[in-house]
């Protein structure tokens, strides 16, 4: 019993110590919408026919995915990250996984950032043959044959990137886009269309924002105080 | 009386001062004599070389004792003093424990004594013991009993012993105790300046003493002196000085004293290390300095210790005038053997490695040796070891049926307005023949070209394309089916191999092109153009597409009109060769108009060597019209017509004004029209001609004794054979190979649609196999839109082929097949279960419901595995598939090492690979439920 209440205490005094230390040296923020300006493209529907595991999978049809605009007109999938402005810091790559699913014979998530060095853990949740095909140029290829269902893979990327594709090479239609970065200050808009990057020191940055059809967009912001949360826009057109 | 003067003819006051003066010159003259041969320019190189040395270990010594921890040297020696006191305070125990060690060494060696002796006494009494036992002696007995008596005392003296020895080893270990704070604290001081202290040493070693330096001083220094000539003598090579040949010595090291030592990377010359000590110099490397030595490579004069003899060359002009004022250099006009400019150095290479189609690492070498070869300079030039290469341009046998005559016209006089990428030279209008009088002749000469080749050529079939091309089409097919690695089309060039896909509709017509394209070989049989296998659709598309690019301009150019007068006299100037002038003249009279442009034709295709490039009917036999080059690398200066032109006399400042402007030494003098230089204006860049120049003097016939040159055993002849197939059709266009990556492989962006890399491709098909597809290839991967064509690859060439790929492979060429490794049916099983669980078929498969996908998304049909691959390569590919090739599609199942189906075979990875191989080997596809035929079937254009 003794014991564990000394362990609780050491356990609260490091919580402490976290809690004061961390967000008192960064706690400014940036975030931000993707606006997307025009008509949306028509997304197509899919042709799934090659792989009939993969056509049972959606009785309903599931429409082309590289362009999705909200319900509030913004874009998803925008990976949005600090291009310059870090200087020569460096920063341990999390142990924690980016998890990394196919589903449905579709990429979830099909736009996210990763760490160099940080494992990225991957997951075949489909009753079919997926191989996860990752084509970057900075770090070597890895092609992997992911044959049973539910079974899991670790990989990690020596080098930043951005983006890395990751394609599967039974399945044309799947494509990924991994954002590789020697850092953690990244976003990828979700369905609202925002993004927010966190924990950043005061400083100028460029931001950089990519998108797998409409390219890239860089915007300079300054931070000027410690707890400053900064807004920005990006807007994407249709072409 | 006094003396009488003597009368003397000399006043003897004069003698002497003029004697003295004179001994004073003497001496002078001595001491000169004595300096200069003392004085010599090594010997400063040397003494330079010294101080740089002992520069260097001041700086490393400065830079180690910066290392040093001195707060941590300080408390080292601290702990040192004070062990010592220490030690000193004990020093009266340490005395006593010395002694007491000492006697009981004694006593240890008494007891040792009296055992050994004991020993010989048993040994003895053993002896008889066993003898009289033996002869049943009663004497016997007496001895049994001494034997009983010894043992005792034996083991009492070796106890006596080990007891001893242990109370010395404890007194010995106290004793250690003792002195072991001093030892340790002196040892770690050491280790602390272990490394000050080896450089300290170094510098003791370079610095130069006194001792040195009377050793070195004039007159003694024939004992020992530090500075000397260094010299390699070579064994196996010689100078050949003209009737004599001479041991080849090289004394080059006497001032490039770097050359073979680490560090000295950035010093200035002469010292400079070279600058690839792991392929020269070092005795590890390929050419080590004692056996290869300098000058065989660098050419000059390696006996002689002298700037200027040794016949050093100048990089540029700006070190030559360098080089003038530091050291009065000047050429050695006299010796022809001067070194080469350095980047020349190349060309030394081939003396050595001969019949290699590429010396490995002399990329100049090669690429100039690669530009002969494809711009046709062995055609004119016969060079020894070349003569196996073959015509560059088409044939022209059947040229009627291709083009017309004012094409041609206007092609001959200028074959750069029509491509400017052609290799095709120009011949005529050059500054040599530039006059308006040779214009008019050179047209004429033209004109006579073409009514030769329009009478002499034989006419060919032609096919009319059988239906109208879809010009777009045909530009996706010239993207797609492999066109670029040989063609520059599209915006895209990898290489000019073929001619460059431009202008073609201002060319050829369409049934000719639609005929060459469906079989370039129905045309001309002697073409390197392979057939792409080409429906009639395709090729009706292609050729449409080409039609439609025209090159205005060249159209445009008007053609020359020629002076019959102008014919008549060209006629006669040949005509008189063998005929006096009336006669001459009275043929002349003879021909028709028609058989003077004919005859004139055939004199000037004779004059210009057309045939040197060309198969031209009537020029089967005749030899070609340049100068033999085979041993143009050593071809002596002053035989070189440098005319009235100002360069360098120098070979390769000749090459390289005659490859730049094959015309130029005609300038400021007085020829007439067939007495001028004719080789033609190939249009090469400046570096293209410098390559061409190290490919030029490294032509050379010097006799380098058999054991020094780089012999090729069978195997490597083999290689070789096939490396010269390799280039002649162009192979490294597509595919990566023989450490060359393909170069059309630069224009995809997704790896996997690129031609095959064909690294390791002996070690991974099977030699029949390869040997029917270079003969007939199929398709292998039918979501490749490049098509590898049809060759047309004689047994001859494609067992030659064979050899290469499985040489280079490093495996034995077995035609008889294979034995399948031996299997049990559970691993069948397991096989096919693996072979089920990944999903193989998902990808290697060929039939309808894949083909929906694209062709791109499937891969090798697996019933070729039989016939097609080695057993062991179908192992190694599927140990990391990603690792034999990069970029390919096919992925690893076992990453890690691991397999995703611990259950089958114990989860044994190389069980489950072997057991996947087995079934695969075995593997025949289930038959097709709909009543489709068994063989897949493939449309048109996937499989062609």
């Amino acid at each position: 019993m003794k014991k564990n209440k000394v362990s609780m205490m050491i356990t609260v005094l490091i919580l402490i110590f976290q809690v004061a230390l961390i967000p008192s040296a960064q706690a400014a923020a940036i975030t931000g919408k993707i606006a997307f300006e025009g008509t949306a493209p028509a997304s197509p529907p899919m042709a799934m026919d090659a792989d009939p595991n993969c056509q049972m999978m959606h009785p309903d049809g599931v429409s082309a995915d590289d362009v999705i605009v909200n319900p509030n007109g913004t874009l998803k999938n925008v990976f949005v990250y600090v291009k310059e402005g870090l200087g020569d810091q460096t920063f341990e790559a999390p142990k924690e996984p980016v998890a990394f699913n196919q589903q449905g014979c579709q990429y979830h998530p099909k736009v996210f950032g990763i760490q160099v060095g940080q494992p990225l853990e991957i997951l075949n949740s489909d009753n079919t043959l997926h191989n996860v095909h990752a084509v970057p140029t900075k770090s070597t290829q890895f092609n992997l044959g992911m044959p049973i269902q539910g079974m899991k893979l670790k990989k990690t990327f020596t080098a930043p990137e951005v983006m890395v594709k990751i394609k599967c090479d039974v399945h044309p239609w799947m494509a990924a886009y991994a954002g590789v970065l020697k850092h953690p200050f990244f976003g990828v808009s979700g369905d609202e269309g925002t993004f927010e990057i966190k924990n950043l020191v005061p400083g100028q940055y460029v931001i950089e924002a990519w998108h797998e059809k409409y390219g890239t967009q860089t915007f300079s912001v300054t931070i000027s105080s410690a707890d400053e949360t900064k807004d920005i826009a990006f807007t994407f057109k249709a072409s | 009386m006094p003396p009488k003067e003597q009368p003397t003819l000399y006043s003897v006051p004069k003698t002497t001062v003029w004697f003295a003066i004179v001994s004073l010159v003497l001496l002078g003259s001595l001491v000169w004599v004595v300096y200069s041969d003392y004085a010599r320019e090594w010997k400063a190189w040397q003494r330079k070389f010294i101080q740089l040395k002992v520069e260097k270990a001041k700086a490393e010594l400065a830079a180690v004792d910066k290392k040093v921890d001195q707060k941590k040297l300080e408390e080292l020696e601290k702990q040192h003093s004070e062990a010592l006191r220490i030690f000193q305070e004990h020093k009266g125990e340490y005395a006593k424990l010395e002694k007491e060690i000492a006697r009981l060494d004694m006593e240890i060696g008494k007891v040792r004594d009296r055992g050994q002796t004991l020993k010989q006494f048993q040994d003895s009494a053993r002896y008889f013991f066993e003898k009289y036992r033996a002869h049943g002696d009663s004497r016997a007995a007496e001895y049994q009993q001494k034997l009983d008596s010894l043992a005792p005392q034996i083991e009492k003296a070796k106890l006596d012993q080990e007891s001893h020895e242990a109370r010395r080893d404890e007194k010995q270990k106290a004793l250690d105790e003792l002195s072991a704070k001093v030892r340790g604290t002196q040892k770690d001081i050491d280790l602390a300046l272990a490394e000050k202290t080896r450089i300290e040493k170094k510098l003791a070693n370079v610095q130069p003493t006194l001792a040195k330096e009377i050793l070195n001083a004039p007159m003694i220094d024939f004992i020992a002196p530090s500075l000397r000539i260094q010299q390699v003598v070579l064994e196996d090579l010689y100078d050949d000085y003209h009737f004599a040949k001479v041991q080849k010595v090289d004394r080059c090291t006497t001032c490039h004293l770097g050359i073979d030592q680490k560090g000295f990377e950035n010093a200035p010359q002469p010292f400079k290390t070279h600058p690839n000590p792991d392929l020269f110099l070092s005795p590890a490397s390929p050419h080590p300095l004692e056996k290869v030595g300098c000058t065989v490579c660098h050419g000059g004069n390696g006996h002689s210790v002298s700037f200027i003899e040794s016949a050093h060359t100048p990089r540029n002009e700006e070190q030559a005038k360098e080089w003038e004022k530091k050291y009065r250099w000047h050429r050695m006009e006299k010796w022809e053997n001067r070194i080469l400019p350095l980047n020349h150095t190349e060309a030394s290479c081939t003396k050595c490695h001969k019949n290699v189609v590429e010396v490995p690492q002399a990329d100049k070498l090669n690429k100039g040796r690669k530009l002969a070869e494809t711009y046709g300079c062995f055609g004119c030039h016969k060079v020894e070891g070349f003569e196996n290469r073959w015509k560059v341009g088409p044939s022209l046998l059947d040229v009627r049926s291709k083009l017309d005559k004012d094409w041609i016209t206007r092609w001959l006089e200028s074959p750069k307005s029509f491509r400017d990428s052609t290799k095709m030279p120009q011949f005529f209008h050059l500054e040599n023949t530039d006059s308006s009088q040779d214009r008019e002749m050179s047209d004429a000469a033209i004109e006579g070209i073409v009514a030769y080749l329009a009478k002499n050529s034989g006419e060919v079939a032609l096919e009319k394309p059988p239906v109208e091309g879809n010009i777009e089409h045909g530009q996706k097919l010239v993207k797609e089916i492999g066109c670029l690695g040989c063609h520059t089309a599209e915006g895209v060039s990898v290489n000019y191999f073929g001619p460059e896909l431009s202008g073609m509709g201002s060319k050829v017509r369409a049934d000719w092109l639609y005929t060459w394209l469906k079989d370039p070989k129905h045309y001309s049989p002697s073409t390197r153009m392979p057939n792409l296998r080409l429906s009639e659709q395709e090729a009706v598309d292609i050729a449409a597409y080409l039609l439609s690019q025209h090159n205005e301009t060249f159209e445009k150019q008007p053609l020359p009109s020629v002076k019959p007068e102008v014919v008549d006299k060209m006629v006669m100037m040949h005509l008189q060769k063998n005929l006096r002038h009336e006669e001459a003249r009275a043929e002349l009279a003879k021909m028709s108009p028609e058989a003077k442009l004919e005859f004139l034709g055939k004199q000037s295709i004779s004059h210009q060597g057309c045939f040197a490039c060309h198969d031209i009917k009537g020029f089967e036999d005749t030899k070609p019209i340049g100068t033999e080059l085979s041993d143009h690398g050593r071809k002596d200066v002053y035989t070189l017509d440098f005319g009235l032109v100002h360069v360098d006399h120098t070979r390769e400042a000749w090459f390289f004004q005659k490859l730049k402007k094959p015309r130029i030494f005609d300038e400021g003098k007085e020829k007439l029209y067939y007495e001028k230089l004719r080789m033609p204006h190939f249009g090469f860049t400046d570096e293209q001609a410098e390559s061409l120049v190290t490919f030029l003097l490294s032509l050379n016939q010097e006799v380098i004794p058999l054991e020094m040159q780089r012999r090729l055993n069978l195997k490597e002849e083999q290689i070789e054979t096939g490396r010269l197939l390799v280039s002649k059709f162009n192979c490294q266009g597509c595919h990566t190979l023989d450490g060359k990556e393909g170069l059309i492989r630069s224009t995809f962006t997704d790896l996997g649609g690129a031609p095959p890399i064909l690294e390791g491709e002996g070690a991974k098909v099977q030699e029949k196999w390869l040997d029917g597809f270079l003969k007939q290839p199929s398709a292998i991967r039918p979501w490749l839109t490049y098509r590898m064509p049809t060759f047309s690859f004689d047994d001859e060439q494609a067992s030659h082929l064979v050899q290469y790929f499985v040489n280079l492979a490093h495996q034995e060429v077995n035609y008889k097949g294979l034995v399948l490794p031996e299997t049990t049916p559970q691993k069948l099983e397991d096989g096919k279960l693996l072979f089920e669980k990944f999903q193989c078929v998902k990808c290697h498969k060929v039939d309808r419901t894949s083909m929906a996908m694209g062709a791109s998304f499937l891969a090798p049909d697996l019933t070729l595995t039989k016939e097609r691959l080695k057993t062991d390569w179908v192992v190694n590919w599927l140990k990391d598939p990603q690792a034999m090739q990069e970029g390919t599609m096919m992925p690893g199942f076992f990453p890690d090492g691991q397999s995703p189906l611990p259950d089958v075979l114990g989860g044994d990875v190389l069980q489950q690979m072997e057991a996947i191989r087995d079934y695969l080997y075995r593997y025949a596809p289930q038959p097709a439920q709909n009543p489709e035929p068994p063989k897949p079937e493939i449309p048109a254009i996937v499989k062609e």
